[in-house]
């Protein structure tokens, strides 16, 4: 065990726990934060996907002790108040179904839309490639982001994504 | 409570309104009498459909959502048309998840908490309306009452009462907590918009949850929180019906946080007596801790000896090959028209084409892993968890332990897809028996990944043979199909009894054949519930067109010809001209009429179609596929859908749209192969799904129709791609593949014509 210091969504803690956990139970067990998911536990799958240091990381598949010290961004903390370009994309597109890998591809995308602000159709199909959805909203993603995009360039918000 | 009862009416605690409905068999609408308090549970214990609707004093409408939302989008779809008759500004509508209960929320067509079939909101369409008009209507009465009119002299709209002479208007909110008062007289008629007034119904909506969803904040089973809660884990015996010969837990029970190691033998096995939808829980060693990460840290230490028995020696070849040989086996058909054996009457037969296809078994790979929480202490129990049936996991938990029902509370939350597994009470039944062994601590029992792969429920098996009969005359004179298939939900064979399709074809007959004892992991129900190989009827009739010489779009419409509706033994016949109709629109949409197969420098392209009812609905599909350097890929996806009345077209669309993903997973991935009794996949790098790079345009386009009833979407294109795909393949190749899924290498370059 030893005690480790994440700062998550601007919040500095300490977390008890073995080194070796990967990040995402600190997140869901020992943060207490739930809107990270589990999906498959081996990087497969992206339902997990966080930010560290702005860049998307798959939570299941890095130790908690390999982040010490370093800013963590979950869904919770994209925005203050759900209005991320891609937030408010995915209601107006109507992309959820069950919702439940929503999470880890709006991430997926929010951190890949501040490094390709501008990106094609199959820069966006690429960037999105890892992310599974099981209900099959793959169209409607790509849509989203598209329309993100556009709508971050028309309103000069392409930092838009919240800094810890 | 007057049986005929509809509604009854009672004031909010702070003002506003609140209306209980109740199902009564005749479902008329008689008056219940206000109350004046705000503890309204007392009043509405017996009723069917609870506190369905509330409006407070602030305007905003409650709606009680009862059923399960899975994905599906049956909660925003089910709000609209209760918020359509009532009037309300549909931003001011939101969607409450209440607990399950047996005794408000009867289990009947009308009501009830069961959420599977693609049922939903046929049954629920004229309720949910009649809920909502009842309310506008007393609405109305209050306003007239204030203004001294009578209530023609009103109207509703936009949230609002209005005086047709005055132009006076009163909100919903500052009306509600008065119209509580008028609940309408048994012989008051509740007055129906009319269709072509609905300026809510058939509006594109987004789902009420997405600002939930897109924040983080929705809360499924596996994000409950309860205090004191502990974290369980299963190790599970890697082979169906296999037991724990022995085990050693010392080095587990050293992990640090790790509280109880049990078996879950007291309630394993394969549950033959519930009274329907029979579960399994495979045999397994529990581990309680304190958190996920222990328990898996112990889990692997743990060393168990099992007993495979019989299963841990056979493998799913030896399973397929045993079904091929039912195949032939010459039974009794369940149903027929014309004459059973007319594809043997030589004098009339000129020629015969046969084909056998294989659905193997698949898994649900639900994005959330089955999960349940539990807490069982002083003989109660209460569950937290998504399910499709919270009904059954009562009945189930009263069956195993002896609760009453009184003594259990299941909170059922949103999950993340169900697609029918989640209709099983399993996770409850077993995460209740871990509570109880640990001591009445809560506990969650989460199922990894590979858990979800190599002990799961799945698909059930179809192996369909075929045989179609040419007539001297060239006409399609006799069609047979036996379909031999591991799960009928109890039932002696499954539903319909005659192949689901239209075409007027004199004799036809179907046969059928279980193998229940002889699978090697349990089946189940999955999304497409009356079984996806049942659909292979449409890879034969193109077979038929092919052999004798005919486009498969002429051919279907010559047996389409008369428009003649066909009984096949399920609720509804099968309509002629509705599947002419979506059949028409998929060819129209899909240019199938320009390009049917071509090839050129660019690789070969062929387009296949498949249509079919499901339920009440109709879909037609076109595929569009290239095989080009030996890679087949998937072009477009045109889908034409005739489900009625349509709700919320931005909703069946996603369904639709989701539904061909669905099967095109199967096509390119599913399957479930065993060898040792073992399941081989144990995540998604081995048992892929569908990404984003695979996946077509899907174009979705619906008939117009005069239906004025919706029908259910849920399922009904989740079949449909995998035909539509197999005969687009043979039209650019040549080959006819039957078995998914597909084996790519029959696109290497000896095998691109076959």
């Amino acid at each position: 065990m030893s005690n480790i210091q994440l700062t998550i969504n601007g919040v500095s803690k300490h977390f008890d726990v073995d080194s070796t956990m990967p990040l995402l139970w600190v997140i869901r067990d020992f943060s207490g934060l739930m809107g990270t998911k589990y999906g498959c536990g081996v990087g497969q799958c992206g339902a997990c996907t966080i930010h560290i240091n702005g860049k998307a990381v798959r939570s299941c598949s890095i130790t908690v002790g390999a982040c010490a010290g370093k800013p963590v961004t979950t869904i919770e903390g994209l925005s203050s108040d759900g209005t991320h370009p891609l937030q408010t994309a995915w209601a107006d597109v109507d992309v959820p179904q069950c919702g439940y890998c929503q999470a880890g591809q709006i991430m997926t995308a929010a951190a890949f839309l501040d490094q390709h602000p501008d990106p094609s159709d199959d820069e966006i199909t690429s960037a999105m490639n890892g992310n599974l959805c099981r209900c099959g909203t793959y169209p409607r993603i790509h849509e989203a982001v598209k329309r993100a995009s556009q709508k971050r360039k028309a309103t000069g918000s392409e930092t838009k994504t919240a800094k810890p | 409570m007057n049986r005929r009862q509809f509604v009854q009416a009672s004031v909010l605690t702070g003002g506003g309104l609140l209306l209980t409905f109740h199902q009564s068999a005749a479902q008329m609408l008689t008056a219940g009498r206000p109350s004046n308090g705000g503890d309204h549970t007392k009043q509405v214990n017996d009723s069917a459909m609870g506190d369905l609707l509330s409006i407070s004093a602030d305007g905003r409408v409650r709606y009680q959502f009862i059923k399960h939302e899975m994905g599906q989008g049956v909660s925003t779809a089910m709000a609209m048309i209760i918020a359509e008759e009532l009037c309300a500004d549909w931003e001011k509508v939101s969607i409450d998840l209440p607990d399950t209960n047996m005794k408000k929320f009867q289990n009947d067509r009308n009501g009830g908490h069961d959420t599977g079939g693609s049922c939903t909101i046929i049954y629920q369409y004229d309720v949910l309306r009649k809920a909502g008009a009842t309310a506008r209507q007393m609405l109305i009465a209050a306003a007239a009452a204030r203004w001294k009119v009578t209530p023609d002299a009103c109207y509703a709209e936009g949230h609002q009462v209005i005086n047709r002479n005055t132009r006076a208007s009163l909100g919903f909110g500052a009306l509600a907590g008065e119209a509580s008062n008028f609940a309408p007289s048994p012989s008051e008629s509740i007055g129906l918009k009319e269709e072509r007034k609905f300026n809510l119904i058939g509006q594109s909506k987004s789902a009420k949850v997405i600002p939930d969803i897109v924040t983080g904040r929705a809360t499924y089973g596996l994000d409950v929180k309860v205090a004191g809660m502990l974290i369980a884990v299963v190790e599970r015996c890697p082979v169906f019906r296999g037991k724990i010969k022995s085990y050693d837990a010392s080095e587990a029970m050293a992990v640090k946080g790790v509280r109880h190691i049990f078996t879950n033998q007291q309630v394993a096995g394969l549950q033959r007596e519930t009274p329907f939808m029979p579960h399994d829980i495979r045999e397994g060693v529990v581990v309680v801790a304190d958190s996920f990460w222990a328990a898996q840290q112990a889990r692997s230490k743990l060393r168990i000896v099992w007993d495979e028995g019989a299963n841990g020696s056979k493998s799913s070849a030896d399973f397929e090959r045993l079904a091929a040989l039912r195949a032939i086996n010459k039974t009794s058909p369940t149903a027929f028209i014309g004459d059973a054996d007319a594809g043997s009457n030589m004098a009339h037969v000129k020629r015969t084409i046969r084909a056998s296809y294989v659905f193997p078994h698949q898994l649900h790979n639900c994005m959330e892993p089955l999960n349940c929480t539990a807490k069982v202490s002083n003989n109660k129990c209460e569950i937290w968890i998504g399910s499709q049936a919270p009904n059954l996991i009562v009945t189930e938990l009263q069956r195993v332990f002896g609760f009453n029902d009184s003594d259990i509370i299941v909170h059922n939350h949103v999950s993340g897809g169900g697609f029918g597994r989640r209709y099983y009470p399993d996770m409850a039944i077993e995460a209740a028996f871990i509570s109880r062994e640990s001591g009445g601590a809560p506990v969650k029992m989460i199922w990894t990944r590979e858990d979800d792969h190599l002990f799961n429920l799945a698909h059930l098996f179809q192996h369909m043979e075929y045989q179609a009969s040419v007539d001297q005359q060239d006409q399609l004179y006799a069609w047979y199909e036996k379909e031999i298939r591991t799960y009928t939900w109890g039932a002696k064979y499954a539903d319909p009894q005659l192949p689901f399709m239209a075409y007027e074809i004199p004799n036809i007959r179907y046969d059928f054949e279980q193998m229940i004892d002889d699978e090697l992991v349990h089946s189940s129900a999955w999304r497409g519930v009356v079984g996806h190989g049942r659909f292979y009827s449409e890879c034969f009739v193109d077979e038929v067109a092919a052999a004798m010489g005919k486009d498969p779009y002429t051919f279907r419409r010559e047996l389409l010809r008369n428009k003649r509706d066909v009984q096949v033994g399920d609720i509804y016949p099968v309509s002629g001209s509705r599947t002419l109709r979506v059949l028409d629109l998929a060819v129209e949409k899909s240019g199938w009429l320009k390009m049917h197969s071509s090839s050129d420098t660019g690789g070969t392209k062929g387009m296949g179609m498949a249509v079919c009812p499901y339920g009440n609905s109709y879909v037609a599909v076109v595929a569009e596929v290239t095989v080009k350097d030996q890679q087949l890929r998937i072009d477009r996806m045109t889908v034409a859908v005739d489900c009625g009345l349509v709700i919320n077209p931005s909703g069946v669309a996603n369904q639709i749209s989701g539904g061909i993903v669905w099967s095109l997973t199967a096509l390119l991935y599913g399957g479930l192969p065993i060898v040792d009794g073992r399941a081989v996949y144990r995540n998604f790098h081995q048992n892929k799904l569908l990404r984003m790079r695979e996946c077509p345009p899907i174009d979705v386009h619906f008939v117009e129709t005069n239906d004025t009833r919706p029908w259910g979407v849920g399922e009904i294109s989740s079949p449909m791609g995998v035909p539509a795909v197999l005969n687009a393949i043979y039209a650019a190749t040549g080959r006819r593949i039957r078995k998914v899924p597909i084996d790519m290498k029959l696109f290497s370059s000896d095998g691109t014509t076959g």
